[in-house]
């Protein structure tokens, strides 16, 4: 081991990680919190002073995905012993399933407009990228800034008149309206990001390929994409997390068909009361995909909240 | 207006290069691969931006269809500027984009400063960290308020207990007080760790040849600070600051569902007003008009952004 | 200060691209300032004048 002046001290570097671990431990508690949330009694959820041991229980993501009525006692006590396990927990509330609920669909609805409007985005952004990678664009520095800026724009202002358009072409709460809407708001991350990657893929490469005698496209199939495959994975999960993130748009352009999970979520109410363990409970499942996917990218985390200018 | 410079990217080509190739051009190439973005873009950005700006000249309104559109002129404009209440939401807006860049530049920066000293185990500690910037900011919004509730919630009962008041005696979200609190506190937790990041790739770009040299010339440890970390990072955090200061601008997912703006107008950011305008009370050319002065704002906030940005590529 | 200056009335672009940003920083600062009414009515116009300068000078050369 090469001696430094500068290399902090074991003494420094014992405090340095006790107080991030200890940042670490106080922000992660709020998930935490919810995540337990989503598995305690209604009781529990509610309890004073707030319970850290519970006894596990199911009942959130019951009520969460059924919606459930109280019938007249008579027939509640003739009623046939539960079938499920899911029935006895929602009889021992007192009641009976009514249906499913429309968190299914919402969630649902979220993955097709999510994967929908990355695939598409991909397919553009990568397309784009290696125009404005490979070929020298007169404008391309106003292009790209142009492509950029479309994604600062408060949503709210640029709801408005795509509501307007939408309800004129007949997309509102459509899914391919949705599909379209993100897919633009997510080409300006999938344009940048991509072009750095495909920057860092020598020319020589192809210019090897053209002279073998493949076209530019073959070019551009056969040795750019495959070159590119890890940088276009990990654009495809920063779009997908974000179409899978977003709220304003969602919330004021769909209402029925194709409104997605992020506006239905804090719609969840319970009979007396909210059911925080239903609200937790689809809170964890919509959140969890997302801290899987954060793992993953964590290497290209910071390329991909600065549009790719910081690589590491 | 893409015709133009697309003939020139084609005709950009290298020569020798283009020769070689057979089958499209690369002139073609270049259509079909940015045409389709470009178009998109235009429909479903420029367009209706183009549209906003002549809506705002007039009073259209969305839910009186058959009534008879006039153009006003400026009036909009001069409404929305001397409106007392939308005065108000921009100082609203100022006490949270203020106090939320300070609270995570100040921790954000500590943090990534701490995690350069490269302890033991740092990479997952920093894994951890950044968990809840990449969460839904409305599902977050949503269930923080679970959190802040009187009596049962968890901060409630966290500063109950490290203060000793009673979690019951006072609720974060419907105190005038406090809720403008509230939400800066729930911002700082999920954003953080994405000044952190940054703040981190900074300190990670200084040389350690600098430092070595200043430990020759026996520099105090806190002069080094000054003179050599904070100026070397400064471009980074300027990034950091500009991108959470738009972001900032136009927050509504997160503080619409914690808030909901209340109590009174004491949360009502711009664009929660803006969407009241729009979406509840229907009044379109007046909102669109409204809606031009946040892009602008917005577009000369980029426009530094950008400058910024490539001022940190260079490095 | 004189290179500033200079550069300026020589249409580069470092420096009118700082004049702009400063422009666009001064209109957002009196579109939140809680102090002067009229701060705010001409917020937007300093603003805009900021961007379209900084769009105009980020085309002078370098």
């Amino acid at each position: 081991m090469s001696f430094s002046v500068t290399a902090p001290s074991p003494a420094a570097r014992w405090i340095a990680g006790l107080l991030v671990a200890l940042y670490a431990i106080v922000t992660l508690l709020p998930l935490a919190w919810i995540i337990a949330t989503g598995f305690k009694s209604p009781a529990d959820a509610i309890a004073y002073p707030p319970k850290v041991l519970f006894e596990p229980s199911l009942e959130g993501y019951v009520n969460l995905f059924t919606t459930r009525t109280r019938i007249a006692e008579a027939d509640f006590a003739a009623l046939p012993p539960p079938g499920t396990w899911y029935e006895e927990i929602v009889r021992d509330q007192g009641m009976v399933i009514a249906g499913p609920s429309r968190y299914g669909e919402r969630f649902l609805n979220s993955v097709i407009i999510g994967f929908g409007s990355t695939a598409l985005c991909m397919v553009l952004g990568t397309a784009a990228a290696y125009a404005f990678s490979r070929f020298r664009v007169p404008l391309k520095d106003d292009l790209m800034f142009f492509i950029l800026s479309t994604r600062m724009m408060p949503p709210i202002a640029v709801a408005i008149p795509i509501f307007l358009m939408f309800r004129q072409i007949g997309l509102n709460d459509t899914h391919l309206g949705m599909i379209l809407l993100y897919t633009a708001v997510n080409l300006s991350l999938s344009v940048w990001l991509l072009k750095g990657f495909i920057d860092e893929i020598p020319v020589e490469y192809e210019e090897a390929a053209l002279i073998d005698g493949y076209t530019r496209f073959q070019a551009f199939r056969k040795v750019v994409l495959p070159q590119a495959a890890t940088g276009i994975a990990s654009t495809a999960i920063f779009c997908l997390i974000f179409a899978w993130n977003e709220y304003a748009f969602a919330v004021l352009l769909t209402s029925g068909t194709a409104q997605t999970a992020p506006p239905f979520i804090p719609t969840i109410i319970g009979t007396g009361g909210k059911d925080w363990p239903a609200v937790a409970a689809g809170a964890t499942i919509f959140l969890v995909p997302v801290m899987v996917f954060t793992i993953l990218l964590r290497k290209h985390l910071l390329r991909g909240i600065t549009f790719g200018a910081v690589r590491k | 207006m893409t015709h133009a410079p697309m003939e020139k990217l084609a005709r950009a080509t290298p020569r020798p290069v283009a020769r070689r190739i057979s089958g499209l051009s690369d002139r073609a190439i270049a259509w079909i691969f940015v045409a389709p973005s470009i178009f998109l873009l235009l429909a479903v950005n420029i367009f209706p931006l183009i549209w906003t700006v002549r809506l705002s000249f007039t009073d259209y309104r969305v839910n009186r269809p058959n009534r008879d559109v006039e153009w006003v002129g400026l009036r909009n404009y001069e409404r929305i500027l001397t409106d007392d209440g939308i005065w108000a939401t921009m100082q609203a807006t100022a006490h949270f984009l203020i106090w939320t860049l300070v609270l995570q530049v100040l921790i954000g920066f500590a943090l990534a400063f701490l995690i350069n000293r490269k302890f033991r185990g740092s990479d997952l500690w920093t894994t951890a960290i950044v968990l809840p910037m990449m969460l839904s900011p409305a599902v977050v919004g949503n269930f923080w308020t679970f959190l802040y509730q009187p009596q049962i919630g968890l901060f409630n009962y966290a500063i109950g207990f490290l203060t000793g008041a009673d979690p019951a005696s006072f609720s974060m979200i419907g105190d005038v007080a406090l809720a403008p609190w509230a939400i800066i506190i729930a911002d700082t937790w999920m954003w953080t760790p994405f000044v952190m990041l940054i703040c981190l790739a900074g300190l990670r770009s200084i040389p350690e040849s600098i430092y070595e040299a200043a430990e020759c010339d026996r520099a105090s440890k806190w002069r080094q600070f000054w003179t050599i970390t904070i100026p070397m990072a400064l471009p980074f955090l300027m990034l950091a600051v500009l991108f959470r200061g738009i972001e900032n601008f136009k927050m509504f997912d997160l503080v619409v569902q914690l808030t909901g703006g209340g109590p009174g107008n004491t949360t009502t950011l711009t664009s929660i007003d803006l969407k009241r305008e729009a979406f509840e009370r229907w009044r379109t050319g007046y909102s669109s008009a409204y809606a031009v002065i946040l892009f602008v704002t917005v577009f000369g906030l980029a426009s530094i952004y950008v400058k910024a940005l490539n001022k940190v590529k260079e490095r | 200060m004189t290179a500033f200056l200079r550069d300026l009335a020589r249409l580069r672009r470092g420096p009118w691209e700082l004049v702009a940003s400063a422009l666009i920083a001064c209109g957002v600062a009196m579109l939140m300032q809680p102090w002067v009414m009229a701060l705010f009515t001409w917020s937007f116009l300093v603003t805009l004048a900021g961007t379209v300068m900084f769009i105009i000078s980020s085309h002078f050369p370098d």
